[in-house]
């Protein structure tokens, strides 16, 4: 799976920092020169960057604690149960989750471009993504130890 | 001197000086070797990777292959397996291997080194010897310049008299340095307190006679008597004692040396005792064997298999094959005959295996075998093997590589659906050195 993503600080708009105050999420990452952003799901504010609908904005990802809400309670959606029907009366939409990074069991790997999403309505409109899953290839489990893996944009792993 | 003598008032003595400085200098030779070659390479397409720890992993996603130096410098060597290589250094970014895209920029670096000299010898997917045809510090920083501008990729560069002195140059300056052994003082400060082992060529075994003899340095072997060196070392020793002190034995191979063997295998993910999936992984690295052997123009007269098991002995064995060929049909038969013979004791789970062809020739010189007897055979069938044959390879090659295979791989669906496994690192040719 992947339980957080790194994304560049050059990649997002200025706008969007002053918006969700973005500036809390920024780390240094090495000697490296190119600030980044972390978003974890056990973050106190659980979010994620999205690319959805010609545009890029930060959203809540899943729905980690209102048991009040319809929405599934997790951050991930599995791509078997999205092409089985089973998100259908949510009425996903696609979307990519942009990311430079991913982490898994202590374990950062690389991400060529992003990775895909869908994204849902709750019951007061409000936009959430989930991170889509699939079976892990063999060279993913050997890197992360972890049985499934998110769905990369343009990339095999 | 006679030039020397009758030039002496020319107004063109100072080319001739040249000529002269020349037919005193040996030739020399640089060393061109990229730092940390396969981070490198991903750093030329992800600029953002640069600075970071960076490790490259292997065929599996198991083990570190490549680390940049701020990785190495918390503590991970090559082929720590990463669930470690994570514990020591949590930051680091790891990246699936693509030995494409590294070929594609190995092949760039090669033609920066060609304009620069009129012999380069491609030694390793990122090193090469070349002629140089001056030698000075600004030469050696001039090519290390156009490769980062041309190619994106740091290189250490080396310049001395000998092949074996050059690359001890540019191992000793990495990272992206670079350094000219012109002189013997030079020389000499290369080689002081430098182990042995820092050698190409002074293997474990070497050393370890060399210790009990009290020389492990570069400088102690060289001050050795020649014959010594000779006796324990054999002429391969020898050579080395030669170049060490300053005299090129070691040619700069311009063309690959001739095969004596040419080999397919390398690991086959997890240890398996299932029959069909071993048997895919013969059939797929036959394949590749058979691609190499066309690649070369070669045909075998034998085929060797051997198996490595997780929780066994090694065992291999070798059989002749009717005639000398390169043809998939007969080293698949061979092979999968081969195949139990080896597998012992059956329950054995296998990891890695080789596929070898031995007893090479050029296609053009093959010898049909005296058993090979064509009245024996159904010449239709060998008709349609062939025309097969040809088609296989004239898809393969427009649509890409193991696009048409062998029916029997299909165990191997999930290594097939991954185009990174298409090519693996041994599939680079013309390095004249693995
Ligand atoms: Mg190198």
């Amino acid at each position: 799976m992947c339980k957080g993503i790194s994304i560049l600080k050059a990649r997002l708009k200025q706008e969007l920092f002053d918006e969700y105050e973005l500036e809390k999420r920024i780390v240094a990452r090495a000697e490296s020169e190119q600030p980044e952003l972390h978003f974890m799901y056990p973050d106190p504010v659980v979010e994620l960057p999205v690319e959805w609908d010609g545009q890029t904005l930060i959203m809540e990802w899943g729905n980690r604690g209102n048991k009040e809400s319809k929405l599934p309670r997790t951050g991930w959606c599995r791509k078997e149960s999205l092409d089985a029907g089973k998100w259908r009366w949510l009425k996903p939409e696609p979307c990519i989750i942009p990311a430079n990074f991913g982490l898994e069991k202590g374990v950062w790997f690389h991400i060529d471009e992003g990775l895909e999403g869908v994204v849902v309505r709750d019951e007061q409109d409000k936009p959430h993504v989930y991170m889509l899953t699939q079976a892990a290839s063999v060279y993913y489990e050997n890197m992360t130890r972890h049985e499934r893996m998110p769905v990369l944009v343009g990339q095999v792993i | 001197m006679i030039a020397q003598v009758s030039l002496g008032s020319s107004p063109l003595k100072q080319p001739l000086d040249n000529i002269h400085a020349y037919s005193i200098l040996p030739r020399m030779i640089g060393h061109v070797d990229a730092d940390c070659f396969y981070v490198s390479a991903e750093r030329v397409r992800h600029r953002h990777l640069l600075g970071l720890p960076v490790g490259v992993l292997g065929n599996h996603g198991a083990c570190i292959i490549a680390k940049s130096y701020e990785m190495k410098a918390s503590g991970v060597g090559t082929g720590v397996p990463i669930w470690e290589a994570a514990k020591i250094c949590p930051e680091g970014i790891y990246v699936k291997r693509d030995f494409r895209w590294y070929e594609v920029l190995s092949r760039k670096m090669l033609d920066v080194v060609k304009r620069h000299s009129p012999r380069v010898e491609f030694y390793s997917v990122d090193e090469s010897f070349f002629q140089a045809r001056s030698w000075t510090a600004k030469d050696a920083s001039g090519l290390q310049r156009e490769l980062i501008r041309e190619v994106g990729v740091p290189v250490s560069v080396g310049i001395a008299p000998t092949k074996t002195l050059a690359k001890l140059i540019s191992d000793s300056v990495k990272p992206f340095g670079y350094g000219v052994a012109l002189t013997e003082s030079a020389r000499r400060e290369l080689l002081e307190g430098l182990p042995v082992t820092e050698i190409t060529g002074i293997a474990k075994r070497s050393a370890v006679k060399l210790a009990s003899h009290g020389i492990t340095t570069c400088d102690q072997l060289a001050a050795a008597d020649r014959a010594f060196v000779r006796w324990l070392l054999t002429k391969r020793g020898e050579d080395l004692w030669w170049e060490l002190n300053g005299t090129s034995v070691l040619p700069i191979n311009v063309a690959r040396p001739v095969h004596k063997f040419v080999s397919r295998g390398g690991s086959i993910g997890r240890a398996s005792s299932d029959r069909q999936r071993v048997a895919a992984y013969v059939v797929r690295n036959v394949e590749r064997l058979v691609e190499a052997l066309d690649h070369y123009k070669l045909v075998c007269d034998q085929l060797t298999l051997s198996l490595l098991f997780r929780d066994a002995p090694e065992r291999g064995q070798r059989v002749s094959l009717l005639g000398s060929t390169s043809g998939v049909e007969p080293l698949r038969q061979a092979a999968l005959w081969l195949l139990p013979q080896v597998w012992q004791p059956p329950r054995a789970a296998v990891h890695y295996m080789h596929v070898i062809a031995g007893r090479l020739w050029p296609r053009w010189q093959s010898q049909p075998s005296l058993f090979d007897q064509p009245a024996l055979r159904d010449p239709q069938q060998d008709t349609r093997t062939a025309a097969l044959e040809t088609v296989t390879q004239q898809v393969n090659a427009s649509v890409g590589r193991f696009a048409l295979r062998s029916g029997m791989t299909t165990p191997l669906a999930d290594v097939h659906a991954d185009p990174a496994n298409e090519y693996d690192i041994c599939d680079i040719y013309g390095k004249s050195c693995f």
